[in-house]
């Protein structure tokens, strides 16, 4: 086993290449300081490339009437009034331009019929405001910032595994990573960092989530001591593929509703009639997902375990031009005909709102030297993230991330490292080498199949409790799992590492969704089912000085008073 | 349906350590519209932690999981089971290094990227640009390019011969940018020349096997060969292009 | 591998592209004897003259253009397609097959390249295509001018008449979907509305020339065979058999 390592030095280490990551990268470059980008993941693959719906701006090119306050009041009232309203005020004026600032890179988007630049209806968004590219935006965006990261002289190391980050002081100093494709393990130093490693979604059992999704930033993050916020919040999207088993979870884009997509029961009724006379089928995500989720639960379901969505009304030529993917998806992967026969979808964990927490202007964390940006980061969708958004958030705080680390990274020096640490981590890697070890995956699928089970879309004390005993039995297990083999593009090494990582947000979200007795936006107690305005608050989680996890609770900011204007006053029942 | 189960060969090497590749047998019990990544995922996760493969999205949309098939390229999370029988042979993209396994090194495809010179908007236009829905289409059809690579794995220009060709994943490429209607440079010559685009032989392998359907041949290749000989071959198209002058030609 | 770059193979590749090696291959020469024989037997029993009014396609306007017909046949992207395929097996098929005849393994990375040119040794003549489709164009004005001749020979719409009309159509279809036209109508064209509420029927042109472009390849061998077919169909008359059957009276 190797005990040696390669150090490589920058002033920026970006950690991620999704679209949060190279953006901060380019942003770096765009400074004139030297840039590292790693990822786990093939450069370009980053789970952004699955993201279809387009990405939310306020141009008012579709609907003239929208402008960044309108915005801002949907991401706060979206949000259910826990976001940062900087972060949110921030998104909603920065979006445009990076639109721009994108088709200046050489991005297309589709148009509308006097050429400007198109935009769609999502759900509870007050207006039109989605720029995409057919139903591939988050391909087109990866690529474009790809192209832009290779024709410029930013460094990057694929396929590398960090699996913690150095922390001298209160500082961030350098990280270790294993180069799969090698075996040989990094050690990066660097002035400052950035994390833009996406979510977590892959905690679950049932998720549209891409495999890298397994909370690895969060994880070295809160091992170095950084807040967490919010971690209860998970999204649910409403409509994931139900059956064939092998692609469970895997997303039924919401434009299929948007198209006049309609969600039936095995009764036959159109249940979104009940549960929102009003908006029905395309009423904020949460609503959805958790009428279908009833109606399954009340044995209203199919066979699989899902409820229909039926489109075959709209006619053949229709789908086949505005939902060319979902058809495709439909006939290769179920062998469903969707121009004839209905979808089987169930809701699938989709999104992270909470992650690290951040200061809205800086990206900053509480550890010094390290920003974080993207999905990872937490503040800006509160309890619940409108479509689109995401998109947004990572390109505008991917490249605030940027240009706030390379300034700091200009201010100062090279952090001196201790050799006993680096020794120590490669000593943690090696350690999982052993005969007697348990595979991990097998403790992987008991966790994800635990919160699937125990921490879904509704919740209630009891099974959160049970969740609980779940986690820190498999906390032990998680001591005795192993593999074999060399360095090099071992997988069951990954699932060690990764499982460490899941556990830790396992453990957030569980204890979090426990303390927070109200339901609100994504996080629903049945036996808290009402909005509480006491909970007008972030929950925040950090490590503890006796090495357990540690929870506070703290007020949202309160917006200055004209914002206020822009946002509909909260209800309580 | 539990107890069917499928035969599962795998090519398994280590170059570093292994003298030559060899095919291991695998039995994976068979689930209802299962895929061939589920299956080998199944005995990475079951029988053989150190077998190596790369996969990231399983929906078809990041291009990570190529491989052989059967002796054709493919995605590995898009070719169902069901569609190929019950056995199933699996090897990796032989026109890549290998690394591992299933693992190839396709790191040379950034090298060849950043030769292509990368869109560049005509000067002088107004902001914001104007684009007539109409004149995205041309160029969206390559932007659906996942990057998988089997295009180049097929193409038997890549795979067999040593040859300055790019290769079709990045006349794609090119020529996204080459029709995208803003753009104010014509890579066709350059692609030509230093690109090896001559050595395509319009045999359009590579338009069978893309996942996204593109026309790789057709509406890319043949395109930019048809421009590269208004530059360098055609003396009156040469001397068209030479009197208007409007595009930037690269090299 | 074989996957590599300009840099890295220079020597090679010089060695490989000085001469068009697939000229040596046997498939090749049989190939060109075929087709001198061919040649050869077409002059020896010419049929230069219209029979019963109907002309050989062939010899429309005279054989003396065959060479061109030929030239724009063998440069079209359709034909290359399957001659480089099937004549100098480059490749020999599109599935990447690891195992040998015998059923042995073949592994990946093993396989030896053959000597390869493409189309740039003596194949680059192929980019001349586009001056054998405008011969091709000059040509075509004869065979309508050889269906007014048909019909006018006596009046009568006969079976020649009508095989003649396909044949032409073919033909015509043939041309227009070709590469070249599709490129020189619009295909070289990025921004057809430049600016954005330019109208442009170019694009509209192109678009059609591109679906007729999709069955390029189809058109290609439709109006080979019924060349051959024509041809033989003409001779067949020519030697007195009742096949230029009257359909009506025009
Ligand atoms: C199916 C689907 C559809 C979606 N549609 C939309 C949409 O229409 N609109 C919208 O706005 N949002 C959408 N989203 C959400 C959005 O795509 C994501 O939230 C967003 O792309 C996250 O980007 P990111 O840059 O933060 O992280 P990611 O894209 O997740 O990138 C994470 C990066 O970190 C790297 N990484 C992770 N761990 C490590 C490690 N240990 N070491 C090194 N590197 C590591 C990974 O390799 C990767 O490069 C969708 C999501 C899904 C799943
Ligand atoms: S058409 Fe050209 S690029 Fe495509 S497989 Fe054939 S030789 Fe390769
Ligand atoms: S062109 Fe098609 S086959 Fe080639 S890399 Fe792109 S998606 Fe894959
Ligand atoms: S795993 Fe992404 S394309 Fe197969």
């Amino acid at each position: 086993m190797p005990e040696d390592y390669e150090t490589v030095e920058s002033d920026v280490l970006v950690i991620g290449a999704g679209g949060a990551g190279l953006r901060a990268a380019i942003a770096v470059n765009d400074s004139g300081q030297k840039v590292i980008v790693v990822s786990k993941s093939l450069l370009g693959k980053a789970h952004t490339v699955m993201a279809e719906g387009g990405m939310a701006a306020s141009l008012g090119n579709v609907d003239p009437q929208d402008n960044w306050t309108v915005h801002y009041g949907d991401i706060i009232e979206e949000g259910v009034y826990i976001s940062s309203w900087k972060m949110a005020e921030i998104l909603a004026k920065e979006a445009p331009s990076r639109v721009l600032e994108l088709e200046s890179y050489g991005a297309l988007f589709d148009r509308t019929p006097d050429g400007r630049i198109m935009q769609r209806a999502f759900g509870a968004h007050t207006y039109r405001r989605l720029a995409h590219l057919g139903d591939r935006t988050g391909l087109e965006i990866i690529k474009t910032l790809e192209h832009q990261v290779i024709h410029r002289d930013i460094t990057f190391y694929d396929e590398m595994y960090i699996t913690n980050l150095i922390k001298e002081g209160n500082r961030i100093v350098g990280a270790v990573g294993i180069k799969m494709n090698t075996g040989k393990i990094f050690l990066f130093k660097a002035k400052a960092f950035v994390i833009a490693t996406g979510g977590s979604g892959r905690v679950f059992k049932i998720t549209s989530n891409s495999w890298e999704s397994t909370g690895d930033g969060i994880g070295m993050a809160y091992r170095a001591g950084v807040k967490l916020r919010d971690m209860e919040m998970i999204q649910f999207h409403p409509t994931g593929m139900v059956y064939p088993p092998g692609v469970r979870g895997l997303l039924v884009t919401e434009g299929v509703r948007g198209e006049g997509g309609i969600l039936l029961n095995t009764k036959g009724e159109r249940f979104m009639l009940r549960y929102s006379p009003e908006k029905k089928e395309l009423d904020a995500r949460d609503v959805v997902a958790r009428a279908n989720y009833r109606e399954i639960l009340e044995g209203r379901g199919t066979e699989h375990g899902g409820v229909y969505l039926d489109i075959t009304h709209k006619g053949s030529d229709f789908i086949k031009h505005k939902l060319p993917a979902m058809y495709q998806q439909f006939m290769e992967f179920a062998g469903v005909d969707i121009t004839k026969e209905k979808m089987e979808v169930a809701p699938t964990v989709h999104y992270m709102m909470g992650g690290i927490e951040v200061e809205a202007e800086t990206e900053r964390t509480n550890v010094e030297n390290l920003f974080a940006a993207g999905e990872v980061a937490s503040g800006l969708h509160g309890a619940n993230r409108l479509g689109g958004n995401s998109l947004s958030d990572i390109l505008v705080f991917g490249k605030i991330a940027g240009e706030n680390a390379a300034i700091i990274a200009k201010n100062s020096d090279m952090g001196k490292i201790n050799a006993e640490k680096i020794k120590n981590e490669i000593k943690y890697i090696n350690s999982f080498f052993r005969e007697d070890g348990k595979n991990p995956y097998d403790v992987i699928d008991k966790l994800t199949t635990c919160m699937s089970e125990n921490v879904g879309i509704v919740r209630d004390a009891e099974h959160l409790k049970k969740a609980l005993e779940i986690i820190s039995e498999l906390k032990k297990e998680a001591g005795e799992v192993g593999t074999k083999g060399m360095i090099k593009y071992n997988h069951g090494l990954l699932g060690c590492l990764e499982l460490s990582n899941m556990l830790i947000s396992c453990e957030a979200i569980t204890n979090c969704a426990l303390m927070r007795e109200e339901s609100r936006g994504a996080h629903t107690r049945s036996d808290f089912p009402k909005k509480d305005k006491e909970w007008i608050r972030n929950i925040i989680t950090e490590l503890g000085e006796d090495g357990n996890m540690k929870f506070g609770v703290k007020p949202v900011d309160e917006m200055p008073g004209e914002y206020k204007n822009y946002v509909k006053p909260e209800v309580y029942s | 349906m539990a107890e069917k189960e499928i035969e599962l060969k795998i090519m398994r090497q280590d170059p570093e350590t292994d003298k030559g590749p060899r095919y291991e047998n695998y039995k994976v019990p068979y689930v209802d519209g299962m895929v061939v990544l589920d299956a080998v995922r199944y005995v990475q996760e079951h029988t053989d932690p150190t077998l190596a493969i790369r996969w990231n999205c399983k929906a078809a949309k990041c291009g990570s999981c190529s491989a052989e098939i059967n002796g054709m390229p493919k995605l590995m999370c898009k070719t169902r089971v069901d569609t190929i029988g019950d056995k199933i042979t699996v090897s990796p993209m032989a026109a890549f290094p290998l690394i591992k396994d299933l693992v190839t090194d396709v790191s040379k495809n950034w090298e060849i990227t950043r030769k292509i010179p990368m869109f560049t908007p005509k000067e002088n236009m107004e902001k914001p640009w104007r684009i007539n829905p109409k004149d995205v289409e041309k160029s969206k059809e390559f932007k659906k390019c996942i990057e998988c690579g089997l295009c180049m794995d097929v193409c038997h220009v890549v795979r067999e011969h040593y040859t300055p060709y790019f290769g079709p994943m990045h006349i794609v490429k090119a020529a996204s940018w080459d029709m995208h209607p803003l753009d104010g440079v014509d890579r066709s010559k350059y692609l030509n020349k230093e690109g090896g685009l001559g050595y395509c032989n319009i045999t359009k392998c590579c338009t069978e096997v893309c996942p996204e359907h593109i026309h790789i041949t057709d509406n890319a290749i043949i395109p930019e060969k048809e421009r590269a000989v208004d530059l360098q071959y055609d003396p009156i198209a040469m001397l068209i292009k030479g009197i208007r002058k409007k595009e930037k030609v690269m090299k | 591998m074989a996957f590599s770059t300009k840099e890295e193979n220079d020597s090679k590749f010089q060695k490989i592209t000085r001469f068009p090696r697939e000229l040596g291959e046997l498939r090749f020469w049989s190939f060109v004897l075929v087709t001198v024989l061919a040649i050869y037997l077409m002059y020896v029993f010419a049929l230069t003259e219209p029979v019963q009014g109907l002309t050989d396609p062939f010899y429309s306007p005279t054989i003396l253009v065959l060479p061109l017909v030929a030239g724009f046949r063998a440069t079209c992207y359709a034909y290359r397609k399957d001659y480089h395929r099937h004549l100098f097996s480059h490749p020999i098929g599109c599935s990447v097959e690891n195992f040998n005849k015998e059923g042995e393994v073949n592994f990946p990375g093993e396989k030896v390249g053959r000597p390869y040119s493409g189309e740039t040794g003596i194949f680059r003549l192929e980019n001349l295509h586009r001056y054998f489709w405008y011969a091709a164009v000059a040509i075509l004005p004869f065979f309508y001018y050889d269906l007014y001749l048909a019909m006018a020979y006596r009046g009568e719409f006969t079976l020649g008449v009508l095989l003649l009309i396909l044949n032409t159509l073919w033909v015509t279809l043939y041309t227009f979907s070709c590469h070249f036209f599709r490129h020189l109508a619009g295909g070289n064209v990025d921004c057809y509305s430049c600016p954005v509420n330019k109208k442009s029927y170019r694009r509209t042109i192109f678009n059609r020339i591109s679906k007729l472009n999709g069955h390029h390849e189809m058109f290609a061998w439709i109006s080979l065979a019924s060349f051959f077919l024509v041809d033989l169909y003409i001779r067949g008359v020519a030697a007195g058999l009742p096949i230029n059957i009257l359909l009506f009276r025009l």
